[in-house]
């Protein structure tokens, strides 16, 4: 099984991205009734002065329905996962979670995936982890691996073909 | 005490030093660690993917260890938080639970939620205490000014329940001021090390990264301490690069809290993994400047 099937696979997609719709009103409904627009999770917002990302108005968009538009912006991928906007909003209103709903939804859509995504979901599905061990360099310019430091064998799943048995129906599966 | 090591990703694969440092103090506070085979990565870092992975991915996790009747320790904040919030969803949603665990049944696995999680800064803070920690210092260290890092996911958000105030956190300094050291406040503190962009934007990422650690420099800090792999890939292994993103010559001795901690205790420093810290650490040493 590959990435492709994971984020396109025709007929079950539409089920993903029925659920993900779903969540996405659900939190329509909430920062329409909660979020009063005073900016504070943009005060505060990491991806702010660098990326020009602005809470405040993903929220605003999300209020007045533009979903479409949201998923398509690029915008959505400068969040740095901080969590400042939640912890801080006075409102408890999560924009760090529209956001993770409104990328979740990009990839479901089948747009592509930014960056090194692909590359992570592929190795997580093929091996369990991120990445595979490396080997790295120490002060004086060796190359050492886990073994040469006497680390014990990495933890990851004994069985690959029952892990990602497990994974491929996720993929399909309600988020 | 007693826990599963769940190492997660990013130290099992890189950060050696972590899992080193951790692995040669926490016998020494009386924390006894078991290795479990068959874990896989949290979920957290694919969130934007997909949150149900997360979710299914933790969950695994977290049942892994609930057959050998053990708590976990998750020395990541990624992973820390990642694990509790699916505990906190799953726990408080049956519906969901039975979803996650019919897939957890193809390995034979159900969560249940009968294990804990605790992170670096509860086991050393809230488990093992400054005080017992005081106990096992023999070299400590003088005068050297201390920034902290706490890394943004160890933090907040606070509603699920994380390991010290989100707004003014203070742990890692009172543990550096058991050790010897002079932890300073710097307007920058909770600022994010940027790690998470690396995936679809590295170049801000180090720029986040690059920022930091120069308003750090400028303040005057000697030495500069975090306790999240990501957070240290970024500060200690890549700070040249990041020192480039902001034009700005980075010297700045980064450690892990934990490798701090065992050169204290008397540990050597290769034991420490501290030939693996990329940064300018030569000038720090026990006993002073
Ligand atoms: S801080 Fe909360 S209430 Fe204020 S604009 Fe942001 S989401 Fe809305
Ligand atoms: S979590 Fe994302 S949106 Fe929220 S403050 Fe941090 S960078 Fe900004």
């Amino acid at each position: 099984m590959s990435i492709v099937d994971l984020t396109s696979m025709g007929e079950s997609q539409v089920e993903v991205r029925k659920e993900i719709n779903e969540r996405l009103s659900r939190l329509q409904d909430e920062v329409s009734d909660y979020c009063y627009q005073c900016a504070k999770c943009t005060s505060g917002c990491e991806a702010h002065k660098l990326l020009e990302l602005e809470p405040h108005k993903i929220i605003a968009l999300l209020k007045r329905g533009l979903i479409d538009e949201l998923v398509n912006s690029d915008l959505i991928w400068t969040c740095m996962s901080c969590f400042k906007c939640r912890e801080r909003c006075p409102q408890k209103v999560a924009p760090i979670d529209v956001l993770f709903a409104l990328k979740n939804m990009a990839v479901a859509a089948g747009k592509q995936i930014p960056g090194n995504y692909t590359a992570m979901l592929q190795s997580v599905l093929s091996i369990g982890l991120l990445q595979d061990v490396k080997s790295v360099a120490t002060r004086d310019n060796k190359t050492v691996s886990r073994s040469d430091l006497g680390l014990p064998d990495v933890s990851k799943p004994a069985d690959p073909t029952k892990f990602m048995g497990m994974l491929s129906k996720l993929a399909v599966e309600k988020v | 005490m007693k826990y599963a090591l769940y190492p997660g990703c990013v130290m099992p694969t890189e950060q050696y030093a972590y899992e080193m440092s951790i692995r040669e103090i926490m016998p020494k506070l009386d924390v006894d660690l078991v290795d479990l085979k068959g874990f896989s990565c949290c979920g957290e870092p694919i969130k934007s993917v997909n949150q149900m992975l997360t979710l299914s991915l933790s969950a695994r996790n977290i049942a892994l260890a609930e057959k050998e009747g053990l708590d976990i320790f998750a020395p990541c904040p990624i992973c820390h938080l990642a694990l509790c919030e699916t505990k906190r969803v799953l726990d408080s949603d049956s519906s969901m639970k039975e979803r996650v665990n019919k897939h957890l049944s193809d390995e034979g696995l159900t969560y249940t939620g009968s294990s804990d999680i605790v992170s670096i800064l509860d086991i050393l803070y809230d488990k093992v205490g400054v005080e017992k920690i005081k106990q096992m210092v023999k070299k400590p260290f003088k005068d050297l000014k201390a920034a902290t890092h706490y890394g943004c996911h160890l933090i907040r958000p606070s509603e699920i329940g994380r390991s010290d105030d989100s707004e003014n956190p203070q742990k890692i300094e009172e543990i550096l001021k058991t050790l010897g050291f002079k932890p300073d406040y710097y307007p920058e503190k909770l600022d994010c090390c940027g790690g998470l962009l690396t995936a679809n934007l590295p170049e801000s990422a180090l720029t986040k990264t690059g920022q930091k650690l120069q308003s750090v420099q400028d303040q005057g800090f000697d030495l500069f301490v975090d306790t999240c792999p990501w957070c240290h890939r970024q500060y200690d292994s890549k700070q040249i690069k990041a020192g480039e993103t902001v034009a700005a010559k980075l010297e700045m001795p980064v450690f892990y809290l934990t490798q701090l901690i065992g050169l204290s205790m008397g540990i050597s420093s290769d034991k420490l993994g501290l030939n693996l810290n990329l940064s300018p650490i030569d000038k720090i040493k026990t006993g002073g400047k």
